[in-house]
């Protein structure tokens, strides 16, 4: 048997006990947390009977629990029914991702971002691209922004069908899990066809993108936007009639404009409480600025309305990409400079400086220079996801740091679960959509 | 939390290569294709400077962002300025940096948006290795709570006034802040026992073992190299 590690803890007969000062000092936090909902039941001056009954109680769900869509631990101490307080406990997920940044070049660093948000990895290498080239002033070349901006809207798509599904799945309805997943699979096909790699696409790169759309590629990204809108208007009039679905989800979760701007919600959470707050018009990156779209808002600020603005993003994302396609100019995808970019693989396998350019930027990559530091942020499918780098003049960042919107969105989370009932539960987990390989980074 | 103070900690990070600087530092009037029409905010810099004077250290502009970096002490004071007088009303970010110098070592930024003026911007405060202490903001922006956690969890900067310090995404346990450059990339050994990788085994004291030059003993005892093979 294993023996007991050295540090404090109770005395567990020889069991070997994980982290005990790490449990204590959260069941701390959940004793000595202000609660409002506490005061319901003891008025402040008089401290009768506390508990007559009986119905408090301490629960931890996940970080196994498949409702908490990854590794999310929320320990909520109840009454009746009711969540009086709840503490969420993140990390279960936490790679470091910051600290490999520092030991990865440029270039190295964007796989790990495909695991970050991993329903959505176009945006994360985007999101990363972005920053680099804003820190190294890099210029993109336009027929690598339309692409880019295609395929951000793709991965949109990807990651509300995926929360459309999840949501669904977590209220009691399977078949739409089932129809979401088929058109997922389709932009999965998508990403095959472009870049070879299904899910961790890592298809973009510092100053441009690695290869150009196939015309199979356009074709099928063509019959998707044309497929697409038609399926999701079958699927509203069956979900936005549907009693459960309405009644579970109205009045739920319900965040005013000016808590939602106080606890840094970002995103789809954000707009649903009426804030107009959208990185695509707020610092328009890529071509943002001259595509027409709306940015849905809805102003209830409670579950449904959270619903019905991913949904409403979802058609926009359809009207983006047909724009793009529409737009899509002739000229090169990444580049020229091959000091700031790879050069293309004809170069490499052909000429000798082509080689050593490659070889080059490989092992050096692209030098910011000394001191710069700036931050880039873009609309990720979750809200705003935003890279600060500082430089010290080498290849490889001083220091990265990750503004995760599934982080920001899970603080606002914790202040929504008090005073829901613990039916609702996932419910609100599943509307605030977190990833928590994001959250935990 | 035994924390160790802050002369006998090693100075040297583990891989700190140093390739080459080929560039200058940037002087701020570079033209850069992606700078924001949002990060540039001279006008609330100069409100800034008129309302605190000398608080203000240092104003900084690269690719068009605006960085502020104002005395610790006065934090509290110049984001409740921003938030109530200048509409900066919403944080969006807040993280540590390392400097690894000796004077000033650790940063935090402050990434701030007014959301009806259409700007952002950074604010900074420096603080020393012998006492990172910062007044926390959690006062004035409720968003900072975690941000500041994390912060805390990384680095180890103490913020005061804070509702609820406890560490982000390590455990209570774990007594290093793993974001400080002379925290090695591959862990400490036995600073986070794990479970045993064999059932009764032992715990695991140190994932990356094979990378710190651990050769695990063979499963079985291998014949000796002489022994004759029986023809049968």
């Amino acid at each position: 048997m294993s023996t007991a590690p050295s540090f404090v803890g109770p005395d567990r007969q020889g069991l070997f006990n994980f982290w005990p000062r790490h449990n204590e000092a959260i069941y701390r936090r959940l004793a000595t947390k202000h609660a409002w909902l506490e005061e319901r039941h003891r008025p402040p001056g008089g401290d009768g009977e506390p508990d007559p009954l009986e119905h408090e109680m301490i629960l931890n769900i996940g970080p196994q629990h498949p409702a908490t869509h990854g590794v999310l631990r929320c320990i909520v101490k109840l009454d009746g029914e009711v969540m009086e307080k709840c503490v969420l406990d993140l990390g279960y997920l936490h790679r470091g991702l910051e600290k490999v940044a520092e030991h990865k070049t440029y270039q190295e660093f964007m796989p790990y971002t495909d695991r970050m948000d991993y329903l959505s990895p176009y945006s994360n290498n985007v999101a990363w691209c972005l920053a680099v080239e804003k820190v190294a002033g890099i210029e993109v070349p336009e027929r690598a922004q339309w692409i880019r901006m295609i395929m951000c809207e793709l991965a949109r798509i990807s990651s509300h069908l995926l929360w459309l599904g999840v949501g669904l799945m977590d209220a009691g309805a399977v078949s739409v899990f089932l129809w979401a997943f088929k058109y997922r699979e389709e932009i999965y096909n998508i990403f095959d066809e472009v870049c070879g790699a299904r899910f961790t696409v890592s298809h973009s790169r510092i100053g441009g993108v690695a290869s150009d759309l196939s015309p199979t590629a356009i074709a099928m990204i063509r019959r998707f936007v044309e497929e697409f809108p038609r399926e999701l208007a079958d699927w509203e009039k069956i979900i936005n009639r549907n009693k459960i679905w309405i009644d579970r989800n109205e009045g739920i979760g319900v965040l005013t404009a000016e808590e939602a701007i106080e606890l840094g919600v970002t995103g789809p959470n954000l707009r649903g409480s009426g804030v107009d707050y959208d990185i695509r018009r707020f610092e328009p990156y890529l071509k943002y600025d001259e595509v027409d779209f709306n940015i849905p808002i809805r102003t209830e600020g409670d579950s449904l309305a959270r619903y019905f603005v991913r949904m409403e993003e979802m058609k926009e994302s359809v009207r983006i990409i047909c724009q793009c396609l529409e737009r899509l100019p002739e000229g090169p995808i990444r580049n020229d400079n091959a000091k700031l970019a790879y050069p293309s693989k004809e170069e490499v396998y052909y000429s000798m400086e082509g080689m050593i350019h490659d070889f080059l930027y490989t092992d050096v990559g692209v030098c910011p220079p000394k001191g710069a530091h700036s931050y880039h942020a873009i609309e990720a499918p979750k809200g705003e996801l935003g890279f600060y780098i500082i430089s010290d003049g080498t290849g490889k960042p001083w220091r990265v740091r990750i503004k995760a919107p599934s982080f920001s969105n899970l603080q606002g989370l914790e202040y929504m679960m008090e005073g829901a009932m613990i039916g609702d539960m996932v419910i609100l987990i599943g509307t605030i959509d977190p990833v928590m390989g994001e959250a935990d980074k | 939390m035994t924390e160790r103070s802050g002369s006998d900690r090693p100075k040297t990070p583990e891989a700190l290569k140093f390739h080459f600087t080929p560039v200058d530092p940037p002087r701020g009037d570079e033209f850069n294709p992606h700078a924001k029409a949002t990060t540039y905010v001279p006008d609330v810099v100069e409100a800034l400077k008129a309302r605190f004077g000398d608080v203000i250290e240092e104003v900084e502009l690269y690719a068009g962002e605006h960085t502020v970096r104002v005395r610790a002490d006065y934090i509290v004071d110049v984001c409740r300025f921003l938030k109530e007088e200048q509409g900066f009303n919403y944080l969006a970010d807040l993280g540590g940096i390392d400097r690894f110098t000796d004077e000033g070592r650790f940063e935090v930024f402050y990434n701030l948006v007014s959301i009806e003026r259409r700007k952002r911007i950074r604010l900074k405060v420096r603080v020393d290795e012998e006492n990172p202490v910062v007044p926390s903001v959690t006062s004035v922006y409720r968003a900072a709570n975690w941000n500041e956690r994390e912060c805390y969890d990384m680095f180890g900067i103490r913020f005061e006034g804070h509702p609820d310090l406890r560490r982000m995404y390590m455990p209570e346990d774990f007594e290093y802040h793993p974001l400080r450059k002379e925290f090695p990339l591959l862990g400490i050994p036995g600073s986070l026992p794990l479970p045993p990788q064999t059932p009764g085994g032992p715990l695991t004291r140190d994932p990356f073992a094979r990378a710190h030059g651990y050769v695990p003993p063979p499963g079985y005892e291998e014949p000796p190299a002489d022994a004759e093979v029986s023809e049968h």
